[in-house]
């Protein structure tokens, strides 16, 4: 039985309507991402999952039972999270905890635990005001673990940090997606493939593609050479005549370099490699392979 | 309820951090005791001020205890009332606009708990600054006017305070759906327009809460004038008032 049903979900508001009727399902255990671009209806999806805005058509079933309050089974994290900066770290994340109804003392214990988790525990006395944007937002990762969670629900959780903190937030779902179900959104691919098990894809409130991963890559991959030479003009001059081979599809030749997608790989890369080394061309880089994800998605998004 | 307490907790420790529990006291103290001591060194403060026409200061009378200290009170309607609305005045609008009531909504907390929490931490204040402000006003009282009768000065501040709570509670509805100083006006707008309707029309208007100073000031001089009326409506209107915050911070959580 799926941990989360969605069927038929819709948001409008007055005469917008950012979510347009998505249905989808989350096995326990997986790690999922909600990918589009900005504006796709991500954060009032993820804000009806949470129980903060209610849908105005449709359902979503926790474990199995539609409706009712499961908020005491999931941890939430805003895309920008709001603390109370006269509190320090520590006592946030008691407080926290408190609310989701742990006894005082059992909350202290499982506080410094999660602190030290996401590696605050020197921190955890100061005042959150003094916090920087990752410390933050691994406090409020703290915080939506806090209670042990079946379901982790993020919006946004590396996109607005420097690269240090992006790999550290990274580093840290990495663990926590072993331990529990995790749906997070993100417009930047990279991110998705770099932990999700499955991508839902979204544009314009609806679900342009979902499935998982490895099956998407393999439906959207196309067989795809890239070659880069010196700039020589005996070289360009090859490119330019590799571009009308047979075996070759379609083309994109520049200066120095060119993609050419391909009927068959193995043939392609034969011929294309004999040739360099009896034409004796400057071959600065060769690379066969698929298409990736990008391309879906801008695809998708109709850029 | 044990919610309500975690989150009652955590406006208190607010209110001690940003020391309100202590300076909103120490201005309802000083208010208080402005009173007697103004009352009692008037003839005083006259002479000192050099041109008062002869013979005016033998007219002065010296008002009784009781007198001075329902005077003593009648100074929270203002500035006590002012100083009690801008402390709530972003109690919840606060948390809207910078968005921590996002976070707290994800928790399995009920809207009218966050609501029932503010407003207990509000009353605490409220009792605390009363409280011992009133007490400084009646020891000076008693000091420099004579003896009062302590029963009736438990009376009628309670029935000030219960005026005063009446102020908070409509501004923290306000604050519910409005950004914080428009909750503050509109709330001291309530409650000024409840006192000019009473005062135009006291004897249709004798069940609002707005006729609470009055009666406590009655309370105060003569011992009596109690009335049901304006007590329960009084209770009536704060409830409304925090059933409808509940109601608004429900649907207006989110920041667009």
């Amino acid at each position: 039985m799926p941990l989360l049903t969605v069927a038929n979900l819709r948001k409008v508001y007055g005469g917008h309507t950012p979510v347009d009727g998505i249905s989808f399902e989350i096995e326990a255990g997986k790690c999922v991402a909600l990918l589009g671009p900005n504006g796709a209806g991500k954060t009032t999806t993820l804000r009806m999952l949470a129980g903060l805005l209610k849908p105005t058509s449709g359902q979503i079933s926790f474990d199995g039972s539609p409706g009712g309050d499961y908020r005491k089974r999931i941890g939430y994290l805003p895309q920008s999270p709001a603390f109370y900066n006269w509190m320090s770290g520590q006592e946030y994340v008691v407080f926290a905890a408190k609310l989701c109804g742990i006894s005082s003392k059992e909350a202290a214990g499982l506080a410094a635990d999660v602190l030290e988790h996401v590696g605050l525990r020197d921190a955890g006395r100061r005042k959150i005001a003094g916090y920087s944007g990752g410390m933050k937002q691994r406090l409020g990762l703290a915080q939506a673990l806090i209670h042990r969670p079946r379901l982790l629900l993020l919006d946004e959780p590396v996109s607005a940090l420097d690269p240090i903190g992006r790999r550290e937030v990274m580093e840290l779902l990495r663990g926590i997606r072993e331990e529990t179900t995790v749906i997070f959104s993100t417009h930047v691919l990279h991110d998705a493939e770099e932990i999700c098990d499955d991508i839902i894809l979204m544009n314009q409130g609806l679900i342009a593609e979902h499935g998982a991963l490895s099956r998407l890559r393999s439906q959207y991959s196309i067989p795809v050479i890239r070659l880069t030479t010196e700039r020589e003009e005996k070289a360009q001059r090859w490119l330019e005549d590799l571009a009308h081979r047979s075996f070759v599809e379609q083309s994109e030749v520049s200066s120095g370099s060119a993609t050419l997608n391909v009927k068959n790989v193995e043939l392609a890369r034969q011929i294309i490699l004999q040739e360099a080394g009896s034409l004796d061309i400057p071959l600065l880089q060769f690379e066969a392979g698929s298409s990736t994800l990008e391309d879906l998605f801008m695809k998708v998004v109709g850029a | 309820m044990r919610n309500m307490w975690t989150l009652y907790h955590k406006e208190m420790l607010e209110s001690l951090r940003s020391y309100k529990l202590i300076w909103v006291p120490v201005v309802f103290i000083i208010l208080g005791i402005m009173q007697p001591l103004t009352t009692y060194y008037m003839p005083e403060i006259l002479k000192a001020s050099g041109n008062v026409p002869p013979g005016m200061l033998e007219g002065y009378e010296m008002p009784g205890s009781a007198v001075v200290m329902a005077q003593a009170l009648g100074q929270y309607g203002t500035i006590g009332m002012l100083i009690l609305v801008l402390g709530v005045m972003n109690s919840l609008a606060g948390e809207r606009s910078s968005g921590t009531v996002e976070m707290l909504m994800a928790k399995p907390v009920a809207p009218a708990a966050i609501v029932s929490a503010k407003w207990a931490a509000q009353l605490t204040v409220l009792v605390m600054a009363l409280g011992l402000g009133a007490a400084g006003a009646a020891y000076y009282t008693e000091q420099l006017m004579g003896p009062l009768s302590w029963s009736n000065l438990a009376a009628a501040a309670g029935l000030y305070g219960l005026w005063l709570l009446c102020a908070v509670s409509l501004t923290l509805l306000f604050s519910a759906w409005l950004r914080g100083p428009a909750a503050a006006f509109l709330g001291l707008l309530a409650a000024a327009a409840m006192s000019l309707a009473h005062s135009l029309l006291p004897s249709q208007l004798g069940w609002t809460p707005a006729s609470l100073t009055a009666m406590s000031a009655e309370m105060m001089t003569e011992g009596g004038g109690f009335a049901w009326g304006p007590v329960l409506f009084a209770g009536i209107l704060i409830v409304a008032c925090v059933a409808a915050a509940s109601l608004l911070i429900r649907r207006n959580q989110l920041p667009e």
